[in-house]
């Protein structure tokens, strides 16, 4: 049977269609996974499903009947949920009092909070999602949160469940319990939409997936009949090939280029880290780990923005610690930030302007005057060279796409030959093509003998480029794998912070 | 036509304040089609009007570029007042000192005094921000009031004039006076240094490493400082210019209309540098038209007081309705570009999703 119904919606905003013709069924107690790249429209079609954007036309209808869903509490009413990607919780609420915000059973003026208990315990009960109602949110990990907010939804009557890249922030085995949990919420009876773009967790969890691509649905797939590398050409557009690993060069090899030890960081209010590890020149070493153990520590004290930094950085045998940015980077240290927007780019900037931030008081003449026209100059050959697409180097930096604009911070940080790149997820939010290019770039420093950290916090990526692959818990490296032994489910252990007992192994 | 803009909608904004502001006229019974035709004509009627309306502007475009330089590099610099008085006491005092010396270097070293010292002044709050992250809104509005308070106090004790009924220094020396450049009127060089101020000014913005630092401390400061920056040293620098600035404006009014220090003279010229500033566009050459318009509306008020039973205040209300109308307009073109930027992600990922195929 029929459980929710699309119609040939279509969604413009100025310029763009970002949904065009889309149709699409979804049988009661489906998982249906929704794949396409950033930008090929899931997000848009989310956000009339749920009544945040309307459709300039088109149908919708739930259980055959047309619904017009004009905001989202007509889609709660309507028995639609959705999870979004960056949690709403109030992480100083317990569990129940955020289940229940603003639904609260009430006992005349107050709100009957035992009441509110018992109905929390009965519906994680009823649907196996054991969670303590009395505990406060912020004191929860990552996977229990996105459990109070599936609970939220449930206790709301949702029917229809919407899961907006709900593993994003997970370790494998957190992903491998939220799959439990959503096979057991359709076989009681309800519907879920999973929104993704990792093409395995689609093949595990759902029986059918729609692909979409530029805005328009290109097929829906049985995944019992169908590959991942199937559904990689359909949401591109062409074959895609993985990223090619050559074994490390003989010679550049195994000469260290940046060595940390026992770095510390503890400046009030940022978690406490104590870190050692080395990079050797032409390899990659990749730092996995769930988001907030420290990587953004680790960066901030390598490039010398950070407070309260002790112990020892060495950038080709020379302690970095005591020197400036500037000076850092003129050694040879380069970085692609985590958000490019904001530590990478200045987005009221022109390129010309961005591209030029690491060397423009190199080229100033007499009285601090800069060669302009030779600036926009350089910066046009970067753009050609490095295949930026824009109408030319004046162009603001915040109208280029997510692909475009990282290839500027790539191009900034690559034109002066770098010692060391930190890469710190250099290809989030970008699309496949824009991603291959990075991983691309990565593989070639590493090929001529450049010392590449690449923090990440996709699995798939780090397990595809990094020679090895070190774990990142609680601001310590607790593991540290070379790639041919590293496997998904010890890499996972590892950044659950469970050690790996070398005994029972 | 889309470079123009931004001045189109300045021009608009100018004109709703002066409709709003005659409709306030009328409704006071006052006849307000003559008063603005009185105030366009003691504005602009004649070369002497023209003179009168410029020396008002000069000191607004010091303080209007002080602030807008320090703007530019997201300092909200509130402290120009104080920059002018201490700049003003110091070129003073150069001036009624120093009296053996011949005009022209008498003149500079006045004037170098009246911008070290108001740099140096602009250097207090700047360090404060620049080193121990001190928010410079509040430092600054607070400096105001000790520049303010002491150059009165050095007045009124240490510079006491016996004899002055007013709290006010000795006279500058004679050839320390700036020459005037119209015949009655007191349009003096100071004008000029202000031209040349905004070309140095709109020089330093664009075309050197400093004008680049301001440019991307003002629009990115945590960009700046991964980039390795020297966001300290620029903020030292822009606070020591934009107090410069100040003490050239208040050098300006002390050797070219008042030829001596008067507690309290300023009421508020850098202050009105904000409004200059904001009126154009954070832009030299805007804020000198800025301040050229602001000249025009005071000049023109004190004149239309006296021939019209119209009160200045009037026009004190005009002044404060485009003040009010270009900060509407400005969060106005805020709120458009963030509702814009919003409808622009999905833009931008589906352009994104194009440059693949």
């Amino acid at each position: 049977m029929t459980f929710l119904e699309l119609r040939h919606l279509r969604k413009t905003y100025p310029g763009v269609l970002a949904n065009d013709d889309i149709s699409l069924r979804v049988e009661a107690g489906e998982i249906h996974g929704l794949v396409g790249e950033n930008g090929a429209g899931k997000s848009t079609l989310m956000k009339l499903l749920y009544g945040m954007e309307q459709p300039d036309a088109g149908e919708i209808r739930l259980n055959g009947n047309r619904v017009s869903i004009a905001n989202p509490q007509d889609a709660i009413r309507l028995g639609i949920g959705m999870v979004h990607q960056h949690f709403q919780l109030v992480p100083s609420l317990t569990v129940a009092e955020n289940i229940a915000l603003g639904a609260e059973p009430h006992y005349g003026l107050f709100i009957n909070r035992y009441r509110l208990r018992r109905q929390v315990q009965a519906l994680s009960e009823q649907f196996g999602l054991q969670v303590d109602p009395n505990a406060l949110v912020s004191d929860l990990p990552v996977g229990l949160q996105q459990r109070v907010e599936i609970l939220k939804m449930l206790y709301r009557n949702a029917r229809l469940l919407i899961l907006d890249e709900p593993s994003a922030v997970l370790t494998p085995q957190e992903v491998e319990s939220l799959f439990g949990v959503l096979r057991r919420l359709v076989a009681g009876g309800c519907t879920a939409i999973f929104i993704t773009h990792k093409l395995y967790e689609i093949m595990a969890l759902c029986t059918r997936a729609t692909v979409l691509r530029r805005g328009r649905v290109v097929g829906t797939v049985q995944t019992a009949d169908t590959t991942p590398a199937e559904i990689a050409r359909l949401m591109v557009g062409h074959e895609v090939e993985a990223p090619v690993i050559t074994e490390a060069p003989a010679d550049g090899g195994r000469r260290p280029r940046l060595e940390v030890r026992n770095l510390q960081i503890t400046a009030a209010s940022r978690r406490a880290t104590q870190i050692d590890l080395t990079v050797f020149g032409g390899e990659i070493l990749g730092i996995a780990g769930v988001e907030g153990n420290g990587q953004q520590e680790l960066v901030e004290a390598l490039i010398g923005v950070a407070d309260g930094v002790s112990g020892e950085v060495l950038l080709d045998g020379e302690s970095i610690i005591p020197m400036s940015t500037r000076t850092r980077r003129e050694r040879g240290l380069a970085l692609i930030p985590e958000d490019r927007q904001t530590e990478g780019l200045s987005k009221t900037m022109a390129i010309w302007e961005n591209l030029s931030a690491g060397d423009y008081y190199r080229q100033a003449q007499g009285l601090g005057v800069l060669p302009l026209g030779q600036m926009r100059a350089t910066a046009a050959d970067l753009l050609s060279r490095f295949d930026i697409r824009a109408a030319d180097e004046r162009v603001d930096v915040g109208t280029l796409s997510g692909g475009n604009a990282q290839k500027v911070v790539i191009a900034r940080e690559l034109m002066r030959d770098p010692a060391v790149l930190v890469a710190v997820q250099p290809t989030r939010g970008l699309d496949i093509g824009a991603a291959g290019f990075v991983h691309e770039q990565l593989l070639r420093l590493r090929g001529a003998g450049v010392g590449v950290l690449l923090i990440s916090a996709d699995l798939d990526e780090l397990l595809a480029l990094s020679d090895r692959i070190a774990v990142l818990f609680n601001g310590r490296i607790v593991a540290q794998f070379p790639r041919a032994a590293a496997t998904r489910e010890q890499i996972g252990l590892a950044m659950a912070g469970k050690t790996v007992d070398e005994n029972i192994l | 036509m889309k470079h123009f803009a931004p001045t189109i909608r300045t021009v608009l904004t100018i004109l709703l304040a002066l409709l709003v502001g005659g409709i306030i006229m009328q409704l006071s019974g006052k006849d307000a089609l003559n008063a603005y035709g009185v105030l366009l004509n003691s504005a602009f009627g004649n070369p002497r009007a023209i003179a009168n309306t410029l020396l008002t502007a000069t000191p607004l475009i010091f303080t209007g570029l002080a602030t807008l330089i320090a703007f530019r590099a997201g300092i909200f610099n509130v402290g120009v007042e104080g920059s002018l008085y201490v700049g003003a006491f110091a070129a003073a005092w150069v001036g009624f000192t120093f009296t053996g010396l011949p005009a022209l270097p008498l003149i500079v070293l006045c004037f170098s005094a009246g911008a070290l010292v108001g740099g140096l002044w602009g250097l207090i709050p700047g360090y404060l921000k620049a080193r121990l992250r001190v928010d410079e809104i509040v430092t600054t509005i607070m400096l105001n009031y000790v520049a303010i308070l002491f150059t009165d106090y050095l007045v009124t004790g240490p510079f006491f004039v016996p004899g002055m009924s007013n709290a006010m220094s000795a006279q500058v020396a004679e050839q320390a006076q700036l020459p005037r450049l119209v015949e009655r009127a007191q349009l003096n060089a100071s004008f000029i240094l202000a031209l040349v101020a905004v070309i140095v000014v709109a020089w330093l913005l664009r075309r050197t490493t400093l004008g680049y630092e301001v440019k991307t401390i003002g629009s990115n400061p945590l960009f700046a400082r991964w980039m390795g920056m020297p966001v300290a040293r620029t903020i030292l620098l822009v606070m020591f210019i934009s107090g410069l600035l100040g003490g050239l404006a208040g050098a300006g009014q002390v050797l070219g209309v008042h030829y001596r220090f008067v507690s309290g003279f300023s009421r508020g010229l850098g202050f009105d540098g904000i409004v200059v500033a904001l009126l154009g566009r954070n832009s030299p050459l805007g804020a000198l038209l800025a301040a050229l318009f602001l000249g025009a509306l005071r000049n023109g008020s004190s004149t239309m007081e006296m021939f019209t039973q119209i009160p200045r205040d009037l026009i004190d209300i005009v002044i404060a309705l485009v003040i009010f109308f270009v900060a509407v307009e400005i969060s106005f073109g805020w709120l458009k570009r963030r509702t814009k930027a919003s409808a622009s992600t999905e833009a931008e990922q589906k352009g994104q999703a194009d440059g693949l195929a």
